[in-house]
């Protein structure tokens, strides 16, 4: 490897633009095969996820075509969409979290982009096109060589397969095993949205492993761009320690040297192509290749292992980490916070929706000889996955409401959704004007109780005195 | 760090100007970057040129008019094969009786009362055999699927889409079970309003 990264500029950019591929080299080391295995989880994890049936439903299913999102067991309807809200800033902020006290843990150890790329994509390159010096060498080769052609292209082919099946696994969340089965096994055209939606995934998961690779962690990606204003001096990184390997060389009668004796294995492994010595840096994904490298070379001196390592630039300028800061102690109560309000509100997920609006084209109100009326339409959900038996009624308030007719109840088959007019009288002797009020649905076996507040319009009252 | 050979080339350029000592380096964005602000631009001309000057893309307005159709022809459909005899005989099927019931108990009460007896200023009175809207089975159904028009405002009846035709169907064919064939009375509301209390 002739190039030399510097700081200033990106690697795998060249001055006037174009792309260039590294072919980092592989180090087998602890941390390796502790990130190896990691992976090999999550891709379990992630394939396994939609075969698992919680409840009678695949344990995660989104089902966005019925608007139904199962997960665990439980089921949520478009209505309670809002608790996405916990998802993703829950997501966020524990990735920020993380970033305080352990840095890019996330993008090392976790991030799909890294899992496929390193463990399954890179695991393919070696497998058609030999080590990194090998595949460098494929780089230069002219197409017309016939080596080229078929290693380079049964590597292709492989990262198809790999990507159409990961796409058919994404699939899976969407339309569950049961619902993709027979879309698999029919014609393409008979499911056309289906197989545009697995060819686009196919496509851009193909052109991501195949040519985009580090370019979105170091262009694309927000959380990478993030870096500085969620990493402090206390946050544990991949770093390089300046002072126990610098000045780096070989020691000689008269040449005081370090321990980095500039071997250059660190840069030669780097997936983003940058040098771990020159300090922390925006494309350092934390994937501890350069760690088990330096440690491999440093074993082999005899020296011990760590000159590149997990540690705080503070740790690496001679200080002590301090784990409990206000950073990390703000981010500790805030989760606390945010982790109690996401309980209570997943608990008060009611399995129905109540929804109130009045109907078009109707009249606001309707005096008669006798009462006034308000009519108003009422969108009961049944979420759950059992039949209910639901009752609307007038919770209490200052002047009486009567609804039509919910003696007998609604019976709602599960999932289904029932749209029915409700009209409320209030007698006109006990009408005061105006007024707000609250309905609640109920269901016979009490497991549904839901408020849904409205107002009452009417007359003012004077015009109604004889 | 040691030079190599090819360190000079890759450091990056300083551009020579300088404002309030700030200075600025000459890198090129990512060529792949830039592509994607060409192609943006060549697609914003085509679609330009399809989508409002050649017209060769679909109009939105055609292909809402196409599934509006469609939707319609669907519905056409389900109630061609309707007609007055068909209604009548449905009105004496226990089934579909039980099926209309359910409709009325469900949606048709809140305005016309749960014993079809009507709630003054919001539905007619149903269990008589006075009929505003048209005295005969077709009327009805067709009344309860488009709604009418009342007092020139168009009231919040129309049901077809909530219900679809087969259970307006059965609804009016509940309606017409408390009904005799051929007796029911026409009645003009601005002459006879007294008739209509409910």
């Amino acid at each position: 490897m002739s190039r030399s990264p510097v700081r200033e500029s990106v690697t795998t950019i060249g001055r006037d633009g174009t792309r260039r591929f590294l072919q980092p080299a592989i180090v087998i080391g602890a941390w390796w095969r502790a990130r190896r295995l990691v992976a090999w989880l999550l891709i379990a994890f992630f394939a396994l996820l939609p075969w698992i049936e919680v409840g009678g439903f695949p344990a995660v299913f989104l089902d966005v075509e019925h608007r139904r999102f199962h997960l665990l067991g439980a089921t949520l309807g478009l209505g309670d969409v809002w608790l996405l809200f916990f998802v993703i800033t829950g997501w966020g902020f524990l990735i920020y979290a993380t970033t305080a006290l352990l840095g890019r843990i996330w993008c090392g150890w976790t991030c799909p982009q890294t899992v496929y790329l390193e463990h399954v994509f890179r695991v393919v390159d070696r497998f058609f096109e030999g080590d990194h010096v090998s595949r460098a060498k494929l780089d230069a080769e002219p197409w017309s060589r016939p080596a080229k052609f078929l290693r380079r292209g049964g590597r292709a082919l492989a990262y198809l397969v790999l990507c159409w099946a990961v796409a058919h696994i994404f699939l899976a969340y969407f339309i569950s095993i049961p619902g993709l089965y027979p879309m698999i096994t029919a014609a393409p055209q008979a499911h056309p949205a289906a197989f545009v939606a697995m060819a686009v995934a196919t496509g851009v998961l193909f052109f991501n492993f195949w040519w985009f690779r580090e370019q979105l962690c170091l262009i694309i990606c927000p959380y990478g761009r993030l870096q500085s204003a969620l990493i402090d001096d206390d946050s544990v990184i991949v770093g390089y320690d300046e002072k126990r390997g610098e000045p780096r060389g070989k020691a000689a009668p008269g040449v005081v040297a370090g321990d980095c004796v500039d071997c250059r294995r660190c840069v030669q492994v780097c997936p983003t192509g940058i040098d771990i010595r020159q300090g922390l840096q925006m494309e350092c994904v934390a994937c501890t290749a350069c760690v088990d490298a330096c440690d491999d070379v440093m074993t082999k001196l005899k020296r011990p292992a760590g000159l590149v390592r997990y540690a705080s630039l503070r740790e690496l300028a001679g200080g002590r980490t301090r784990f409990l800061r206000p950073r990390t102690l703000l981010y500790a109560a805030l989760l606390t916070v945010g982790l109690i309000v996401a309980t209570v509100s997943l608990l008060r997920v009611q399995p129905a929706g109540f929804k109130l609006s009045r109907p078009p084209q109707t009249e606001l109100y309707v005096v008669s000889a006798d009462s006034v009326a308000n009519v108003f339409r009422a969108k009961i959900q049944n979420k759950d996955d059992v039949e209910r038996r639901f009752f609307v009624e007038a919770e209490a308030t200052g002047t009486r409401l009567t609804i039509l007719n919910q003696s007998a109840g609604l019976i709602i088959a599960p999932q289904a959704e029932v749209t029915l007019p409700l009209t409320l009288l209030v007698d006109r002797r006990d009408y005061r004007g105006e007024f707000n009020f609250t309905l609640r649905l109920r269901s016979d076996d009490g497991k549904v109780s839901v408020l849904q507040k409205a107002h009452f319009i009417g007359p003012d009252p004077r015009t109604l005195a004889r | 760090m040691r030079p190599s050979p090819m360190q000079d080339d890759e450091q990056p350029v300083i551009m020579p100007h300088s404002y309030d000592g700030i200075q600025e380096y000459d890198q090129s964005l990512p060529n792949w970057w830039l592509f994607t602000l060409f192609a943006s631009i060549a697609f914003a001309f085509v679609y330009w040129l399809a989508n409002f000057t050649t017209g060769t893309l679909p109009d939105d307005r055609v292909a809402l008019d196409a599934e509006l159709a469609a939707l319609e022809a669907r519905q056409l459909a389900a109630v061609k094969d309707l007609d007055e005899a068909t209604l009548w005989k449905m009105s004496r099927n226990p089934t579909t009786l039980a099926e209309g019931q359910a409709v009325y108990a469900g949606l048709c009460f809140s305005c016309h009362g749960p014993k079809m007896e009507g709630i003054k200023g919001v539905g007619f009175r149903l269990n008589d055999d006075l009929w505003v809207h048209g005295n005969t089975g077709m009327a009805v159904f067709r009344n309860i699927n488009e709604g009418v028009v009342f007092d020139g405002k168009p009231t919040g009846m129309a049901a077809q889409k909530a219900l679809g035709a087969g259970r307006v169907a059965a609804v009016t064919a509940y309606l017409l079970s408390f009904q005799q064939q051929g007796r029911m009375q026409a009645i003009d509301r601005t002459k006879e309003p007294s008739q209509l209390t409910p």
